[in-house]
């Protein structure tokens, strides 16, 4: 399963209207809860937590990637967040975090789990993708970014 | 035997997909008489680029690791028992590394001549970061390979072969 296949408007908040770490992660399970894509909020809410507390996942040039294997997902699922004023997101390089990808994976599904991992990794390699995300105004318009062709 | 098709590989790697393609590749097997080989790779790489990325951390990369390997197992057994299910052998095969060239590799050590996969994501875009490994090694294996699709029409069909 590529990425590709994870993303509609529903699993999306642009812009994202937390303003700290934990917030931000409240934020996108409930977008994740509403959507139907999650059994247990706070389950899941407590899994990306337990793994955030090992090691922040925000990375550098504003990307963050919370994640987590939890089994109250039925397959593996993925939020995505946008917010352009930044989050201070304890990232490698101090910078406040503007593109969320949170993502969820069943205990079992270690494979899957894993390529999509290396998938956002991929893709936000490239800056001129990553500037698009940000100026992105709403769901649709990533939606766009990821299907256009 | 010398048919067309005497040697039959399947991808497994977990996912629903691959499942079905392994499903169909036991009715396959038992309908041309080919030997059928189950296939998990390990995506060592994944987890190195990922380690590199900052995206996991070096605990959270064992840990991933000893999943994949559980994983490989427990997959590798289910495709082993749906081929008992219907009175077809199943070698089952392990390998580490890039997951596209490791299919290759497998696919030419042992004599493959078709490559059974799961279906693939439709289309949707043209970014190259969006691409998938198992499409890389369909395109790079040396062999013909078919991509199984329609899950409920492959479950009736294994579920009839008696």
């Amino acid at each position: 399963m590529a990425i590709i296949d994870l993303i509609s408007s529903d699993v999306i908040r642009v812009p994202v209207k937390s303003v700290t770490k934990t917030e931000v992660i409240r934020e996108l399970v409930d977008v994740l809860d509403k959507a139907g894509k999650i059994k247990d909020k706070d389950s899941v809410y407590n899994a990306v937590i337990a793994r955030e507390n090992m090691g922040s996942t925000g990375l550098e040039k504003g990307i963050a990637v919370p994640h987590a294997k939890t089994d109250k997902v039925k397959s593996l699922t993925m939020a995505i967040g946008i917010a352009p004023e930044g989050v201070d997101f304890d990232s490698l390089d101090g910078e406040p975090s503007k593109l969320f990808f949170l993502l969820l994976a069943q205990p079992d599904q270690s494979g899957p789990h894993i390529e999509a991992l290396a998938e956002i990794a991929r893709i936000t390699r490239s800056a001129s993708f990553c500037r698009l995300l940000l100026a992105s105004e709403n769901a649709d318009e990533v939606v766009e970014l990821f299907t256009e062709d | 035997m010398d048919g067309p098709v005497n040697r039959i590989m399947v991808y497994v790697d977990g996912s629903e997909q691959s499942i079905t393609a392994a499903q169909y590749a036991v009715c396959l097997a038992r309908s041309t008489g080919a030997e059928l080989y189950a296939l998990y790779i390990v995506n060592t790489r994944a987890l190195s680029d990922l380690v590199n990325a900052r995206i996991f951390l070096q605990a959270e990369q064992e840990e991933y690791q000893h999943d994949l390997e559980s994983d490989a197992d427990r997959y590798l057994q289910h495709a082993k028992q749906m081929g008992r299910d219907k009175g077809v052998a199943v070698k089952t095969l392990k390998a580490s590394g890039t997951v596209n060239v490791e299919i290759k590799n497998m696919v030419k050590d042992n004599e493959i001549d078709l490559l059974v996969i799961g279906e693939l994501s439709k289309i949707r875009s043209r970014r190259d970061e969006l691409y998938n490994e198992t499409e890389r090694a369909m395109r790079s294996v040396p062999c013909s390979v078919l991509m199984v699709k329609d899950e409920d029409y492959v479950l009736d069909v294994y579920n009839k072969l008696t």
